[in-house]
């Protein structure tokens, strides 16, 4: 009988080792072995993972923080818009408010017929108290004409343009305004002053008057037209040594954060300065 | 070229003041921001066309004011004219000139109105003027006085670059 070469007995019995060990590790008899000899490698392994992944981070890392950053100055832009938008809504609502006030007020007195205008400025001077108003002669805006508000008597039209008016309000030291105390039914005279404080005059010494007492406008005089709420009597003066006794008057309106008014422009003041007697010489 | 920038300059100075100053009272005073432009105008422009700043800015505010226009004007003219002479001829300062010139027009312009308002038989009592309005008006004016400054004279930089300012 012939032998085998010695090369194919190599290769036949290395076969059968290398299916033997492939049959034992597949039975889990070489895990322990195969343990002892992965676990470093793996270590290693893990161990360079991490460093080169460190590396890579390294290098990567600058673009995503750009990127990041980049994401932040949007996000804050559109947190800019939102905001901005919001505070835009919210002032829309107030003034959508105040008009549907003033709307309010316009229905419960359909005698009179009304433009409504934006303040859209104030006197410069601070002895003085006029506000600007964004309508004029081009909407019917006369001289003369009275300014309201929902809440009560605002002034009246100093002066006309176009497109703007000047309005003096009732607490500018020239105004004068000839009202009538509502339970009392005592008429009076409101006098404004340079530091905007209303001033009830021409009280009768004998009038019992108390704080909290209603004003409102008289009709005399023909500036204003009558029954327009004015304010509210807050202290009394009386002395005994003064024909009339004053009063301090708390307007309704508050002139600080007038947005909108009405302007009554059916009504026609009144000149009856000629009609006054003078003393003659 | 000083002449033309004086009306989109006093145009918004006017609509700064009647839109934003006049509804931030101390107490009872207002700043008035055109007396503390052209104050500092005059100071920058050496008097050359300071005056004419104050003419355009006078009129444009007796625009917007019930003031009697001569009444508005005369400040303006005096800060104005004034601003040009203490700064050339007696401060070596500007600054120093801004804050007298402020003072000085405030009072100046203050006194005037005082005085309309008795004209027309308005009474008041003088004490509580000077404290309700004169003093926080001029303090709002000086406070004003250097920023407004300093934003005026890069105004003046930018119109006469060829000269140096102090």
């Amino acid at each position: 009988m012939k032998s085998l070469p010695p090369r194919a007995i190599q290769i036949i019995v290395g076969s059968f080792i290398i299916f033997g060990i492939l049959l034992l590790a597949l039975a889990g008899i070489l895990r322990p072995i195969l343990g002892v000899i992965m676990d470093p490698f793996v270590a290693i392994q893990h161990w360079s993972s991490d460093r080169v992944m460190a590396i890579v981070d390294f290098f990567t890392l600058p673009r995503e923080v750009t990127d990041l950053l980049k994401k932040n100055v949007d996000l804050e832009d559109e947190v800019s818009r939102l905001t901005s938008q919001a505070i835009q809504q919210a002032g829309q609502l107030s003034e959508a408010q105040v008009l549907y006030s003033l709307l309010d007020f316009a229905r419960a007195r359909p005698q009179f017929q009304y433009v409504a205008s934006a303040v859209i400025g104030r006197d410069p001077s601070p002895f003085l108290r006029y506000i600007i108003i964004d309508h004029g002669s081009d909407d019917g805006i006369r001289h003369g004409m009275p300014v309201v508000t929902q809440q009560g008597l605002v002034g009246r039209i100093d002066a006309v343009i176009a497109n703007a008016s000047r309005v003096q309000l009732i607490n500018d030291a020239g105004s004068t305004i000839d009202v009538r105390m509502q339970t009392l039914k005592q008429e009076a005279q409101l006098i404004g002053s340079v530091t905007g404080d209303l001033t009830l005059q021409m009280i009768p010494q004998d009038l019992e008057l108390n704080s909290g007492e209603i004003l409102l406008t008289s009709g005399l005089g023909g500036n204003y037209p009558s029954d327009l709420l004015v304010g509210q009597v807050a202290s009394v003066n009386k002395s005994e040594n003064e024909l009339f006794q004053t009063a301090s008057v708390q307007p309704v309106v508050d002139f600080s954060t007038l947005q909108a008014v009405l302007v009554i422009t059916n009504f026609k003041s009144i000149d009856i300065s000629p009609l006054i007697p003078t003393q003659s010489p | 070229m000083s002449i033309l920038i004086s009306f989109p300059i006093l145009l918004i100075t006017v609509i700064l003041q009647t839109t934003a100053v006049s509804r931030l009272p101390l107490v009872n005073g207002s700043a008035d921001l055109m007396l503390i432009v052209l104050a500092a105008w005059g100071i920058h422009d050496k008097g050359r066309t300071a005056w004419i700043w104050a003419i355009i800015g006078g009129l444009m505010m007796s625009i917007v004011s019930a003031t009697p226009w001569i009444l508005v004007m005369i400040p303006y003219l005096v800060v104005a004219v004034s601003a040009q002479l203490l700064h050339s001829r007696i401060w070596q300062s500007p600054i120093l000139a801004m804050l007298v010139i402020t003072i000085l027009g405030t009072l100046l312009q203050h006194i005037l109105e005082i005085a309309m308002l008795r004209f027309n038989d308005i009474a008041m009592n003088v004490a509580t003027i000077l404290g309700a309005v004169t003093v926080p008006s001029l303090v709002l004016n000086l406070i004003l006085a250097l920023p407004i400054y300093i934003l005026v004279r890069d105004i003046g930089r930018w119109v006469y670059p060829a000269e140096q300012y102090e």
